[in-house]
């Protein structure tokens, strides 16, 4: 079997921060090959460098059998390589066949040959089975056949190895059972598909071939059919490390948190919470698993108010909170510490004492009469900077001068010192170097101690492990199960990521 | 404060690379570009009469620099204000002329009707925004033209000065504003401009709701989950600016003209928007460049009787510096915002 790409210890390096490490990657040619990982485990930039958009700090890439550099995309398009990115690149007041052939124009006497790329474009849509109208306007058609232009201009540049990155994302899923469709088209017709996906449904159903990339490193290659899901979700994940798990005292009391049947659309307006039904009381921490992607952020925008449900009942302390407002969800007591630390947990561009006082700037000692009290601010942003050690030249330096850890231990210091009695905290360490992940755990332990109801929503099993009393697993908007946090099972969890219902009494299944 | 610097540089630096440019300009005309900016020197600031000129043409741009101010502040774009300008100026004017009064309730209420006409005028432009997100560069700007036109309208057919040109009658003196000095027409809505530009600073870093604001300007999203209100609020900060375009007109016809004609104030609302610009939304730093704009205005009427250069010389230097600072600011912009586009504005 030939190899259409080979990728021979490619290692890229971001400051100090490592995105690929060693790693290698040999892709057949006329098959389709999956590359799946969490996000941020390197899919992206491993094809990025392979695309020519990145250049690799270490390592050779190999294209039908000759070694290649490729400094720019235009290098990696003629070496028959494409690329349809996850955000289109489109002109909405173009016609489809001006689109694919954009930049590429075919000329007559200096002028464009509309007749002649509309009847190209209408060829290759034939041949590959992209049904589009070279003559619409792209503004006005859907997302789905916004994908295949995409994929007509690779084509239309004569690529031979297409690489997809998360194609599946933005599409309906009849959308894409026609992409998958339309790739497995390509690879009967000799060409290779390389797709990127944190889907594992779609990776089993359309791959030959998968690689796991975790933590910048391929951890595995192998043949689909040799695969389960619940393979997969272990190489995704990682065997679990032995975190230590918190001592703690059992302290449940009454529930604070209960949430009934919740349903909830996500951007596309796709059900991202079918049913979700639990509690949480006060001094215990619940934690919510899954592979990213399952639901997790929506549930946690939605019990925060940001986000509208379709059907449910939320309820804190007894009293519905549906449907209310950020703000009422706030001043009825929820904390929450978002998964977008940096889109929407501070203002970059604000000093630590501007961002801490966000939510309560209306609340006395805050303000009073609408006038900033400035003195108690820097009185509580100096004391708080101590508090939660973050490091910081002063209250007045802004969030963007600090790291990640640093800048989540501003978002923290503000949602854990307020009056909330429920703490929703997505994704605490993501992106988080290991001594402020230490402090960020202690942190949300002290605050369990303290009574209150915590909802920690984490892609990480060993966070869960460490911190939760119990741990509820989500795939596909839906609680798939629950385990004790102090009896984990790793093949029992895995198999839930997956969206598996393991068997009581079988020991045969999942076996790696 | 190191920004602060950068900025305040960097404006500067604009602004000479712009009057560089538009002394090759001048040499086009052959004209002396010394000649030509001593010139402009000598007539916006040679005698107290000619710098209370200049005052007297900076304060129509200050205070619709204030409004654009408010504005971009909140992460909104009202280029409107040259509409609300016209309508608080119509509308103070027939307060003035319709009613006889005693002297400061007059004089408040045709400010008031100034205030409420500046409101409305921009009142559905911020409902399509706060509501439906429509884009208010675009409304506001439209609604500019029938704001002109419209005045004009009701100017001439419906309260033209009888015998007069296409003006309404003048307003009682119970409505004037009062002027500051006997020697020029140079009245108190330089001081309104000047409290105003120091109050809408202090409310935009002293205040609770001026933080909920800038807040919603530099990160929407992070206000929105810190429990503000984007869409009321996105509303009252238009009408806000909109009442401050609107107290423009109303200054200006009450202070300088005592009537209100065609072709009132013309431009004054695009030079306080740019001068609000040109400040990174800063309302004391809008001091100071609305200064520069009603320099060059004030300047330029000299211009044409010491020089062979024609008033239109300014316009070009105007849009040079506009070229200028906008270039400057997407490159700014592009040199320290390269992750994520939250912030609009800066300031």
């Amino acid at each position: 079997m030939s190899l259409a790409i080979e990728l021979k210890s490619i290692t890229k390096r971001f400051g100090s921060f490592v995105a690929n490490e060693d790693v290698n990657l040999a892709v057949e040619s006329g098959k389709i090959h999956a590359i799946i990982g969490e996000n941020g485990a390197g899919k992206t930039t491993l094809m990025n460098v392979l695309f020519g958009l990145l250049q690799p700090d270490e390592g050779e890439i190999w294209i039908d059998g000759e070694k290649k550099v490729l400094p720019n995309p235009a290098a990696a398009i003629a070496a028959g390589i494409g690329m349809v990115h996850q955000h289109f690149k489109l002109v909405p007041s173009l016609t489809v066949a001006e689109n694919v052939f954009l930049g590429m124009e075919i000329r007559k006497g200096g002028l464009i040959d509309h007749a002649a790329q509309i009847k190209r474009t209408a060829e290759l849509s034939k041949q590959f089975g992209l049904q589009v109208d070279p003559t619409e306007r792209v503004g006005l058609l859907s997302v789905g056949i916004e994908q295949r232009i995409e994929i007509l201009k690779v084509l239309a540049r004569g690529a031979r190895i297409i690489i997809l990155d998360e194609p599946t994302a933005v599409l309906t899923p009849q959308e894409s059972r026609e992409l998958f469709q339309t790739l497995r088209g390509f690879v009967a017709q000799g060409m290779t598909v390389i797709f990127i996906s944190h889907h594992l449904e779609e990776v089993m159903e359309v791959s030959d071939n998968v690689s796991v990339l975790r933590l910048g490193k391929n951890v595995a290659s192998r043949p689909t059919a040799e695969l389960t899901k619940s393979d997969l979700v272990q190489l995704m994940v990682g065997r679990l490390v032995s975190f230590d798990r918190l001592p703690r005292v059992a302290s449940a009391g009454k529930t604070v948190l209960e949430v009934e049947d919740l349903w909830a659309r996500d951007d596309r307006r796709l059900p991202a919470l079918r049913g979700v039904s639990f509690g949480v009381r006060a001094g215990e921490i619940v934690g919510i698993a899954g592979v990213a992607g399952n639901g997790q952020t929506e549930l946690a925008e939605v019990l925060s108010g940001l986000r509208p449900s379709s059907y449910g009942a939320i309820k804190l302390n007894g009293r519905t909170i549906t449907g209310l407002s950020a703000r009422e969800i706030r001043a009825a007591g929820v904390g929450h510490v978002p998964g977008d630390r940096l889109v929407r947990g501070v203002d970059r561009n604000a000093s630590i004492s501007m961002n801490l006082l966000m939510g309560r700037q209306d609340q006395s000692p805050w303000s009073t009469h609408g006038i900033i009290n400035r003195s108690y601010l820097l009185e509580q942003t100096q004391s708080l900077i101590k508090r939660f050690d973050i490091r910081a030249r002063g209250p007045e330096s802004t969030a963007k001068s600090l790291s990640g850890g640093n800048i989540q231990k501003i978002v923290l210091a503000r949602e854990f010192t307020g009056s909330a009695d429920c703490l929703l905290i997505d994704q605490p360490t993501r992106g988080v170097d290991i001594g402020a992940q230490e402090q960020i755990h202690g942190e949300i332990m002290r605050q369990r101690d303290a009574g209150k109801a915590i909802l920690l929503i984490s892609v990480q099993l060993d966070e869960l492990i460490r911190l939760a009393d119990r741990i509820l697993v989500m795939f596909g908007g839906t609680i798939m199960g629950e385990i004790p946090g102090d009896r984990v099972d790793e093949e029992e969890i895995g198999m839930l990521m997956a969206g598996v219902v393991p068997e009581p009494h079988s020991n045969t299944v999942g076996a790696a | 404060m190191s920004d602060r610097f950068d900025s305040l540089f960097g404006q500067t630096l604009a602004i000479l690379f712009a009057l560089g440019l538009g002394a090759l300009v001048i040499l086009t005309v052959d004209e002396s570009p010394v000649r030509v900016f001593l010139t402009l020197l000598n007539g916006a600031f040679g005698s107290p009469e000619r710098i209370a000129g200049t005052l007297l043409q900076t304060t129509p741009i200050l205070i619709c620099g204030i409004a654009a101010c408010i504005s971009f502040r909140g992460g909104l774009f009202n280029i409107g204000i040259e509409g609300q300008l016209f309508m608080g100026g119509f509308w103070a004017t027939w307060v003035g002329f319709s009613f006889n009064l005693p002297p400061a309730l007059h004089l408040l209420l045709a400010m008031a009707a100034a205030v409420i006409a500046g409101m409305a005028w921009i009142a559905i432009p911020a409902f399509f925004r706060a509501r439906y997100k429509t884009n208010e560069v675009v409304s506001t700007i439209l609604a500019n033209y029938v704001a002109i036109l419209f005045t004009s309208y009701l100017t001439i057919n419906w309260f033209k000065r009888s015998g007069g040109q296409s003006e309404t009658p003048p307003i009682f003196e119970s409505a004037y504003l009062p002027e500051l000095f006997s020697f020029s027409r140079l009245n108190w809505g330089l001081i309104i401009g000047l409290a105003l530009a120091v109050g809408v600073y202090l409310f935009f870093t002293r205040t609770a709701r001026g933080y909920a604001v800038s807040e919603m300007g530099a990160n929407p999203k992070f206000a929105e989950y810190g429990g503000i209100d984007i869409k009321k609020q996105t509303f009252l900060v238009l009408i806000a600016s909109g009442a401050v375009g609107g107290l423009a007109g109303g200054v200006e016809a009450l202070g300088v003209h005592h009537r209100f004609m065609e072709g009132f104030a013309p431009g004054f609302g695009f030079d306080g928007v740019i001068a609000a610009l040109l400040a990174n939304g800063n309302p004391i730093g809008t001091i100071f460049t609305a200064l520069f704009f009603g320099a060059l205005r004030s300047g330029s009427l000299l211009l044409e009787v010491d020089t062979t250069a024609s008033r239109e010389i300014i316009t070009v230097i105007q849009a040079l510096i506009i070229l200028a600072v906008s270039a400057q600011i997407t490159i700014r912009r592009k040199a320290s915002d390269s992750t994520a586009g939250e912030r609009r504005w800066k300031f």
